[in-house]
């Protein structure tokens, strides 16, 4: 379009008021651009895996409360006595796939703070169960085979250079107990999975607890993980422990995978919710600036718009070009701040061992990422609105009177 | 009359209005400009110049009165339909040159023609002949802050005839220039009424910016209480075009042969 150069020099007549402007949108677009995808990563995660059809059984009282390992033979054998045969079986075996999952949350090493996730699992069912989590054959056989063994996440085993072979001490924070584990293999999965966690034997804490004089921690399994045959058969099954638990010092309650996530994601929630009334709030706050930005442009350049006008040009192509210009400022802070956001998505294994397994993946989906940009245009659109539509309507001869 | 005329004023009256109160600025005034012709306005400040340059150059609209100029009633016109006109037709010169800062010169003498269907190419050649007609070749890519006064004035004329328009308005277009830069502007508003046969309405306060015009009128309290036709031509300068670099021409001819017809 071939007014689009004088448009161009008009955004940048004044440099700093329009970088300004530009850069509080891109600041604004990058935040709520990174928040609505890490939030949409999230619920995406919770989504998928729902088709797993895993329930994890806690203390009624919170997952900080553990639940007695006895529990886990009296879930089979309540499974049976009721004839629901929830629990997934093994096809080669026919062994009830349900494990112990023990959050150990130790030191690795001599490290202050280990932000990944460490669990005490049964090695014989944990991959049956997690089938998205792959792991070599040998490998596994290992970790079936040796009592000490460990298996790492692939992004955990880059971070801290693991190798199979390697021994990988835990310190005991919440257990008196340190393991003395060794890495047997690798495990890997899809790229918004916790691989940055590792997993180990459970039997092997436990007796290490048991052996201690005192024993205290021992026997308990933190949670229990199951996979049912069928999402059909969830509900009964949750029902059946919870019933069978009730009134009892180990109440427990009984939910799916996605649930159990879910209940991490409930603090979050609240935020996702003040998040978003912010959003609109900075929203507003950026059509008023923008708005500002913009009127105080077209208010030093009343007269120039008066001797167009002059020349000929009619109300529609001045409220166009204004509008414009108050676009293409805006639509650049957005491009530059879903930009930045895309850039932080790819270089989110920087960022994501904070999140301490949480946060693990980022992907800016292309809907919230058109959603950045699009507002960001909008804002220009709204926001220059005004004076643009003032500028249009100023009387000619006013504005050629107007000395500025 | 030999030729026609290009401009028409009958009964025309405007006043402003601030808060109730009525400010009456032209009452009922009648003027005919011939097509050719070099007017001059005159007269003490506030008296309605501006405001009747503005109803004759279609950006205003008299409170009563009609205003014809190339048979065309522009009281009839609606906005838009007087924005194309002064587009095609007007070509404006202001006394601070109004050029757009951000522009180079050439953007600057280019910018009416974004209104008109003209491609790229011709609309730079367009604007490259207009800026030589001004004397200004070779500054093309100056910027208005590198240009002096008289410079930005030409810049400015440029900008004006660069649609070809019949006729030409001018408010005080040397107010803001020393003698010889005035000299120059007024060398080439000469040229353009005289070898480009624009229509022209200058407004002034220099009595001798007025004398170069083909005809002198004065306005006070809303009439045109003298219209005197110059019975003697001013004496061509034509050693100070020389010296200024403009092409000498018979300047008394012109004028004498124009005199002619109009008697
Ligand atoms: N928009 C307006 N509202 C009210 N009064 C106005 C307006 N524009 C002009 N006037 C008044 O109309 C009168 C004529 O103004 P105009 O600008 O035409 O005078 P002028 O002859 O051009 O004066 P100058 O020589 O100082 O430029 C003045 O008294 C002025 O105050
Ligand atoms: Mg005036």
């Amino acid at each position: 379009m071939k007014f689009l150069g004088y448009i161009l020099r008009n955004a940048r007549r004044n440099p700093v008021r329009s970088l300004l402007t530009i850069g509080s949108i891109a600041v604004c677009g990058f935040l709520t651009v990174a928040m609505l995808s890490l939030f949409s990563s999230a619920d995406q995660l919770r989504e998928e895996v729902k088709g797993y059809d895993r329930v994890i059984v806690m203390s009624s009282q919170g997952f900080a409360q553990p639940v007695p390992i006895a529990l886990k033979n009296e879930i089979i054998a309540l499974d049976q006595a009721r004839g629901l045969n929830a629990i997934a079986r093994r096809a080669a075996d026919g062994k009830p796939l349900i494990s112990p999952f023990s959050w150990f949350g130790g030191k690795y090493k001599d490290e202050q703070l280990s932000l990944f996730a460490q669990f005490g699992i049964d090695p014989d069912v944990f991959f049956d169960i997690y089938t998205e989590l792959t792991l070599p054959a040998d490998q596994l056989a290992a970790f079936k085979a040796r009592p000490d063994a460990v298996v790492v996440g692939r992004k955990l085993a880059a971070d801290k250079k693991i190798a199979v072979g390697d021994k990988f001490p835990l310190k005991g924070e919440i257990y008196n107990y340190d393991l003395d584990l060794t890495v047997v293999g690798i495990f890997d999965g899809p790229e918004n999975r916790d691989l940055r966690s590792c997993y180990f034997n459970w039997d092997y804490l436990n007796e290490g607890l048991l052996s201690k004089a005192s024993g205290v921690g021992a026997n308990n399994a933190g949670t229990i993980l199951i996979k049912c045959a069928s999402t059909a058969l969830i509900p009964p099954l949750c029902q059946a422990i919870d019933q069978a638990t009730a009134n009892s010092d180990r109440a427990t309650k009984s939910q799916t995978e996605d649930a159990f996530i879910g209940q991490f994601a409930e603090f979050t929630k609240d935020l996702q919710t003040y998040i978003n009334l912010l959003g609109v709030a900075v929203a507003f706050a950026l059509l008023i600036i923008c708005g500002v930005a913009m009127a105080m442009s077209m208010r030093e350049r009343t007269r120039e718009v008066a001797v167009l006008r002059a020349i000929g040009f009619r109300k529609p192509q001045i409220l166009g070009m204004v509008l414009a210009e108050a676009v293409l400022i805006a639509g650049l802070g957005g491009l530059i701040g879903t930009g930045t956001a895309l850039l932080l998505s790819k270089n989110w294994d920087a960022i994501a061992p904070l999140t301490m397994g949480f946060f693990p993946y980022l992907r800016i989906p292309p809907q919230v990422a058109l959603a950045g940009i699009a507002g960001s245009l909008l804002i220009g659109l709204i926001g220059g609105y005004w004076p643009a539509l003032r500028a249009a309507s100023i009387p000619v001869v006013d504005g050629l009177r107007k000395v500025v | 009359m030999g030729r026609p005329p290009a401009i028409i004023l009958r009964q025309v009256s405007k006043e402003y209005r601030r808060d109730q109160i009525r400010i009456p600025v032209l009452s009922r005034l009648d003027l005919t400009v011939a097509e050719g012709e070099f007017l001059a306005l005159m007269g003490p400040s506030g008296s309605g110049k501006t405001t009747l340059l503005n109803l004759i150059a279609g950006l205003d609209r008299p409170t009563s009165g009609e205003i014809i100029v190339h048979d065309l009633d522009l009281t009839r016109l609606s906005d838009s339909q007087i924005s194309r006109w002064r587009s095609d037709h007007v070509g404006f010169i202001f006394q601070t040159y109004n050029l757009i800062p951000v522009l180079r010169a050439d953007e600057n003498v280019e910018l009416p023609l974004l209104l008109t269907k003209l491609s790229r190419r011709e609309r730079r050649q367009r604007a490259r002949t207009a800026l030589r007609i001004v004397g200004l070749e070779g500054r093309e890519d100056h910027y208005p802050r590198q240009l002096s006064g008289g410079q930005e004035q030409r810049v400015a004329i440029a900008r004006a005839i660069v649609t070809d328009p019949y006729l030409l308005v001018a408010d005080e277009p040397t107010g803001d220039l020393d003698r010889q830069s005035a000299e120059e502007i007024l060398n080439l508003m000469e040229q353009l009424n005289r070898e480009f046969e624009k229509t022209i309405v200058m407004v002034t306060h220099d009595p001798n910016a007025a004398k170069r015009a083909t005809r002198i009128l004065h306005l006070d309290k809303g009439q045109l209480v003298d219209d005197v036709t110059r019975a003697e031509p001013s004496p061509p300068k034509v050693a100070e075009s020389a010296a200024s670099g403009d092409p000498p021409y018979v300047a008394d001819l012109d004028t004498a042969r124009r005199q002619e017809a109009r008697l």
